[in-house]
């Protein structure tokens, strides 16, 4: 029993709800209240803001002439400005929440310089802001997630540099010797997020590469983008979450998770030229990427087994915690991903799905499913220890993960199994594209009413955040008690 | 275990590693192609493009028409040659012309590495940017009627108006002008065209295959 406790002390060492520790975790927490409360508000409006543009994009799909007249609103500006709103907007913002709120507690110190912080944050959703006036002004870029105009991007480094700047500090000030594996996956990413962000730059932008070369940096920097920037947050945020919300240590924490690290680092860093496949560059490259997707097994199988087991293991709190849920769907959401992906690479399934809806399937799974849900989570998480107070209404919690999965099973069913249909008769066929965009129709009226579901679930995420801001504290809220490190609040709380 | 300086050399060796491995060795394969001068077949290859149909390309980068159209020809994979959507295998040597290159990587339309070939009406295009559904029935092709101007005719009407089939046409009295995006956005189109050869791209499967036997002959002796 002691060498749990212990095991479980080391993970988390604020589990143990001693006087002084509660003390000390509460001034952790308003070290960094007001950089927080900024970057869930961020969070939340591009939450919405992305998917009232995704939902516009869907519609247009099937019927075309919705908002047809107006040239700021053509699919080809609409597209582009949900996928960067999402990523740059929200994923952004509810990963370095997370950050922010890791690096400060497995810290164990206050942190400083908040303001220094929340100007880097404020200049970051700026730069996105106008980012997207581009796009929809007609200045967008032909790269994906890169559409922004090229004046966007030093600024976004400056901000990101900014932000990373305020993590590193955070980390270096921490109290315990050691680190803990959250801690990795965060500097990590943020160390990696500046590099790949700055070669995209200097290679697409500032100094395009010639024609066909500059696809391959996009697709590098695509894929990399998701594992090494959000899939490393969102590991992070697991590892840290787990064993809070359900009071046991994670699985095989001891021996997976160094060897799972660098694994995925290493794996991830290659594979996204898999989708290369018979383009006007090099066949090996896209080789390269193959092999290195299905190195990808390893650590995914790795972490999906310590993540899923943890769960299973206290199986019966999982119901009795907001969080717990949101990161069993999250983790359900990676296992299925991974083996779209991984499968997916192979030549005989690129030569299916090549070119289809099949790829932004997968893109929404790993979003939305993933690393949303994991997100989401935390922030359900971090809101309550924030202001000291309860959640307002498990009931509008309830609804916006069940609107949240329902919409993420929707859209990802139409997107996966509708590009493969597509991509069966578009790579296979000699069917014609007005057939080919018959036949998908379906699919498309099913990404709309994912993402209408999808946009309940945002919205009722926003109402919870303004009203626990808003409400006034109930009398045990008052009380310091209240904040207890230990899961008490959080089986309370829905 | 994992200190700070660590996972920063650590993570650092790796994306140099992937960066040099996926990025760079490429580049320094085909990243510095330059054109060609085959007299045979017309001068510098890959022909560039000029004046409006440069302007289109503008157009086409601003209009986002990569979310929906590749300009690649695949042969080893793929039904595009049966299609008529190209004869050959795009190759990088094709885009060193493109500072922005419009390759893409989704098809809800089709490929346009070749439409100037199939489609060498610039006024099928205009009426296709007008609204799809007069020359594609069916299309989730949005309109792009904001590129043309509906105008009162006054006096004689101008020689320059599209010629609009008649549920689609502008009620009577009123003629459709192109402006010079939609001008420029068809000539594009119209350059679009990749009637030549180069030595490294290959026509079809059965081509490579006999360029693979002789090969491999050459190679026994």
């Amino acid at each position: 029993m002691s060498l749990i406790g212990n095991i479980c002390s080391s993970l988390c060492p604020e589990l143990n709800g001693e006087t002084k520790n509660r003390e000390s975790v509460r001034a952790i927490d308003a070290s960094i209240r007001f950089p927080l409360l900024s970057l869930i508000k961020s969070a939340i409006v591009w939450l919405i803001i992305a998917t009232i543009f995704g939902l516009i994009a869907s519609i247009k799909l099937h019927s075309p002439s919705f908002f047809g007249d107006s040239s700021i609103l053509t699919y080809g500006k609409v597209e582009p400005v949900f996928w960067n709103a999402l990523i740059y907007g929200w994923l952004f913002n509810a990963g370095i929440t997370c950050a922010v709120f890791l690096l400060a507690r497995l810290g164990g110190t206050t942190a400083g310089l908040g303001i220094f912080l929340t100007i880097a944050i404020t200049l970051w959703n700026v730069a996105v802001g106008f980012g997207i006036i581009g796009i929809l002004a007609g200045e967008q870029l032909p790269y994906q997630w890169l559409e922004f105009p090229a004046f966007v991007g030093p600024v976004l480094f400056t901000a990101f540099v900014g932000i990373g700047l305020w993590c590193m500090l955070t980390f270096r000030a921490r109290i315990h010797r050691t680190s803990f594996a959250s801690q990795w996956w965060i500097i990590a990413a943020l160390f990696s997020f500046a590099w790949i962000y700055t070669t995209a730059q200097m290679m697409l932008v500032c100094f395009p590469a010639q024609g066909a070369i500059q696809t391959l940096v996009n697709s590098w920097y695509v894929e990399n983008v998701f594992g090494l920037f959000i899939a490393p947050f969102t590991f992070a945020t697991i590892l840290y979450l787990l064993p809070k919300t359900l009071g046991a240590p994670v699985v095989g924490h001891k021996y997976n998770t160094f060897l799972a690290f660098w694994s995925w680092l290493l794996f991830a860093s290659f594979s996204g030229v898999a989708s290369m496949a018979h383009g006007p560059i090099p066949v090996w490259v896209s080789s390269v990427g193959v092999i290195a997707s299905f190195g990808l097994l390893l650590p995914a199988t790795t972490l999906s087994i310590q993540f899923l087991s943890s769960l299973f293991q206290r199986f019966s709190v999982i119901w009795d915690s907001a969080t717990a849920r949101f990161l069993l769907a999250g983790c359900i959401a990676f296992v299925v991903l991974m083996y779209l992906k991984v499968f997916g690479a192979l030549r005989s399934s690129q030569g299916v799905t090549q070119f289809s809806v099949y790829d932004s399937g997968l893109w929404y799974l790993a979003f939305f499913g993933f690393a949303g849900m994991v997100f989401t989570g935390a922030s359900l998480f971090i809101l309550p220890r924030l202001l000291n107070k309860e959640l307002p209404s498990s009931t509008l919690v309830d609804l916006q993960f069940w609107a949240q999965s329902m919409g993420v099973i929707i859209v990802s069913i139409g997107l996966i199994s509708g590009g493969e249909q597509q991509g069966a008769l578009l790579n296979q066929s000699t069917a014609d594209t007005l057939v080919i965009v018959k036949t998908m129709r379906s699919s498309f009226f099913m990404i709309t009413t994912g993402l209408t579901f999808i946009l309940v679930g945002a919205v009722a995420n926003a109402i919870t955040y303004f009203w626990l801001l808003i409400s006034d504290r109930s009398e045990s809220e008052q009380s310091v008690s209240l904040i207890k490190e230990a899961p008490e609040l959080e089986y309370n709380a829905s | 275990m994992n200190r700070g300086p660590f996972i920063f050399l650590g993570v650092f060796i790796i994306v140099v590693a992937s960066w040099t491995y996926v990025v760079y060795k490429p580049n320094q394969n085909v990243g510095r192609l330059t054109a060609i001068i085959d007299e045979e077949q017309g001068g510098i290859l890959p022909r560039g493009i000029q004046g409006a149909a440069s302007h289109g390309r503008e157009v086409y980068q601003e209009l986002g028409c990569i979310a929906c159209h590749t300009q690649q020809v695949r042969v080893a994979t793929g039904t595009d040659i049966e299609r008529g959507w190209g004869v050959r295998q795009s190759v990088a040597r094709d885009y060193i012309g493109e500072t922005r290159a419009l390759i893409g990587n989704s098809r809800i339309g089709p490929d346009l590495a070749n439409i100037g070939d199939r489609r060498p009406n610039a006024n099928w295009h205009l009426l296709h940017f007008y609204n799809p559904q007069i020359t594609s029935e069916g299309s989730n092709m949005p309109a792009y009627a904001f590129l043309f101007e509906t105008r009162e005719i006054v006096g004689e009407p101008s020689v320059d108006a599209l010629d609009i089939p008649e549920p689609f046409a502008p009620e009577n009295g009123y003629e459709v002008i192109p402006s010079r995006e939609a001008h420029s956005l068809a000539s594009y189109m119209a350059s679009l065209k990749i009637d030549y050869d180069l030595i490294e791209a290959p026509k079809s499967n059965e081509i490579m295959a006999e360029e693979l036997a002789f090969a491999l002959e050459n190679a026994a002796q």
